[in-house]
């Protein structure tokens, strides 16, 4: 369970997040939804420790993760893939896939993971050896995610993952993604711009204007509801 | 004939400690964004270090061993102390901060360990080695001072390409911030990357030290040319450094030999000047963005 209570940033003097209070219980998915400069992305910068808050706790379990550093908390089980995918570029596909594990003792488990990685992606298993630059936009996407699942997470940032991705592609991810929340009991935060894609995956959403908890809901209530759609998300 | 092959075995020798001090930069260039002009006097720092350990009683290997000890030691220390605070500041400041520690360091040594010019000494023989009745060319120091530095930048390769020690090094160098993502604690290894780098700068000093000799200042243009190297190379790419800075011991060799012996230091700030006025990014680099 991750549990975002009374979240305050600002950068400089403007405010960014707003007492924002969210969780996202065990095994399922919250989409995060919103206009450009909503608030999307410092939110998950800031539960990830890159940013940190004004105000407000962020708990993973028993764990208070304000305060922290993005390594510590990247080693108590939080996966971010970062807004434009964040790959090594320098690094082989491997090497990135690799990374992501690094921290763990266990090395046999390491290795598995990183198979499981390429069977969730196969076309990352056709370039392992390449450097990661020569990746299209899409398998850099999946080269991101695959690398967030190696270190085995209990919680999972993702930031826009739609982003270069095509929609049957995109489709696909998602319902392997689905699978694997059920599967692994992940708490799932999904950052989209594509609010449809991201209802039809999400358990609950939630929506931001201006650093605001807009509304919250489940997502089958808010896609299912033609007037909080038309309300809050414009379609 | 004779001559060139002398002077081009004189210039790859002296070539290879300049390409430990252009690798120690590009090291240290690709963790943190900084040009270590201290790198010189570190080197300096070091050997001192080593003689004084040999002054007292022991073998040469010893006081080899603690300069390369002490030179990860006061890498890794002045990045932990002095360069963490200044990391997310303007590059400025780590400029004269670097500049600061090369100032220190050179008002420190005389005062500890005296100013005076100090010889030191070789592990084997700097007379030319003689089969039967003809020298050959070369020495066995000088061979030693090749091998070293090939041995150490092999081993350095393999820890930063086989080991995954040396990837978590690579991710923070070339990605801090997705790295710190992924679980690795760059600042460990930023400072242990300084810590190799001075490790490699304390094994040039001491390689310098027995023909440039040792005084505080001995290892200024050792680190002009190494940076001249570096700066040929590209300054991110280390074969380049290498290949720049035995370019540089070459030049310099042949000027000293065929022009005056006189004229060399100049000819590598000629060559430096040159090359940053033709390509500031270097000659092996290929304009090659890095990403942030
Ligand atoms: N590093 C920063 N410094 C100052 N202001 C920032 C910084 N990062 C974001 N902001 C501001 O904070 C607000 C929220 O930005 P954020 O990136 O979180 O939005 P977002 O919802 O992710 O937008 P998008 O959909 O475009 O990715 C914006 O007004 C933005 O200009
Ligand atoms: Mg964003």
């Amino acid at each position: 369970m991750l549990e975002i209570t009374d979240l305050t940033v600002a950068y400089g003097g403007v405010i960014a997040l707003d007492s924002v209070t969210l969780s996202v219980p065990e095994g399922s998915i919250t989409a995060v939804l919103g206009a450009n400069g909503a608030g999307k992305t410092t939110l998950v910068r800031t539960i990830s420790g890159l940013v940190k808050p004004r105000q407000g706790s962020v708990m993973l379990g028993d764990h208070q993760l304000v305060g922290r550093s993005p390594e510590a908390i990247a080693r108590l089980g939080v996966g971010h893939v970062p807004e434009g995918h964040g790959i090594v570029s320098e690094l082989t596909v491997d090497e990135n896939l690799r990374l992501g594990g690094l921290w763990r003792r266990d090395r046999a488990d390491q290795r598995v993971a990183i198979d499981e990685a390429y069977e969730l992606f196969p076309p990352l298993r056709v370039r392992r050896s390449v450097s990661a630059s020569s990746l299209s936009g899409g398998e850099r996407q999946m080269l991101s995610i695959g690398r967030a699942m190696v270190a085995r997470p209990t919680a999972l940032l993702l930031d826009e993952p739609s982003l270069g991705l095509a929609g049957a592609l995109l489709a696909q991810i998602m319902q392997r993604l689905s699978a694997l929340v059920v599967e692994r009991r992940l708490s799932v935060l999904l950052i989209e711009q594509n609010a449809r894609s991201a209802l039809s995956v999400a358990d609950q959403a939630v929506v931001l204007s201006l650093g605001r908890v807009e509304m919250s809901d489940t997502a089958e209530r808010l896609a299912g509801d033609d007037a909080l759609r038309h309300a809050y998300l414009g379609f | 004939m004779r001559l060139f092959v002398i002077y081009t075995l004189d210039g790859i020798t002296n070539g290879m400690v300049y390409a430990a001090i252009a690798l120690a930069l590009v090291m240290i260039w690709r963790a943190t964004r900084i040009i270590n002009y201290a790198q010189g006097a570190m080197a300096m720092f070091t050997t001192y270090i080593a003689l004084t350990v040999i002054r007292h009683g022991a073998p040469y290997w010893m006081g080899f061993v603690v300069a390369l000890a002490a030179g990860m030691v006061i890498g890794a220390v002045t990045e932990r102390v002095l360069v963490r605070p200044v990391e997310s500041r303007p590059p400025l400041n780590a400029v004269i901060l670097s500049l600061g520690v090369l100032i220190l360091l050179e008002a420190i040594a005389p005062m500890l360990f005296g100013g005076q010019t100090q010889s030191f000494p070789v592990p084997v023989s700097n007379i030319d080695i003689v089969v039967g009745t003809t020298s050959l060319p070369v020495s066995p120091f000088a061979l030693f001072t090749v091998g070293a530095v090939l041995v150490a930048m092999l081993l350095l390769f393999l820890v930063f390409q086989r080991t995954t020690l040396g990837l978590r090094m690579r991710a923070a160098a070339f990605n801090p911030e997705i790295a710190r993502l992924l679980g690795i604690r760059v600042g460990r290894m930023l400072t242990l990357g300084w810590g190799l780098a001075a490790l490699l700068g304390a094994l040039a000093g001491m390689l310098a030290a027995p023909s440039v000799y040792l005084y505080p200042s001995n290892m200024d243009e050792v680190l002009v040319f190494g940076f001249t190297g570096a700066i040929i190379g590209g300054l991110e790419s280390p074969v380049g450094a290498v290949a720049g800075a035995v370019g540089v011991g070459l030049a310099l060799s042949y000027v000293s030999g065929y022009v005056g012996a006189d004229l060399a230091p100049l000819g590598g700030f000629v060559i430096l000047i040159v090359v940053l006025m033709l390509r500031p990014q270097g000659l092996f680099s290929f304009g090659r963005q890095r990403q942030v």
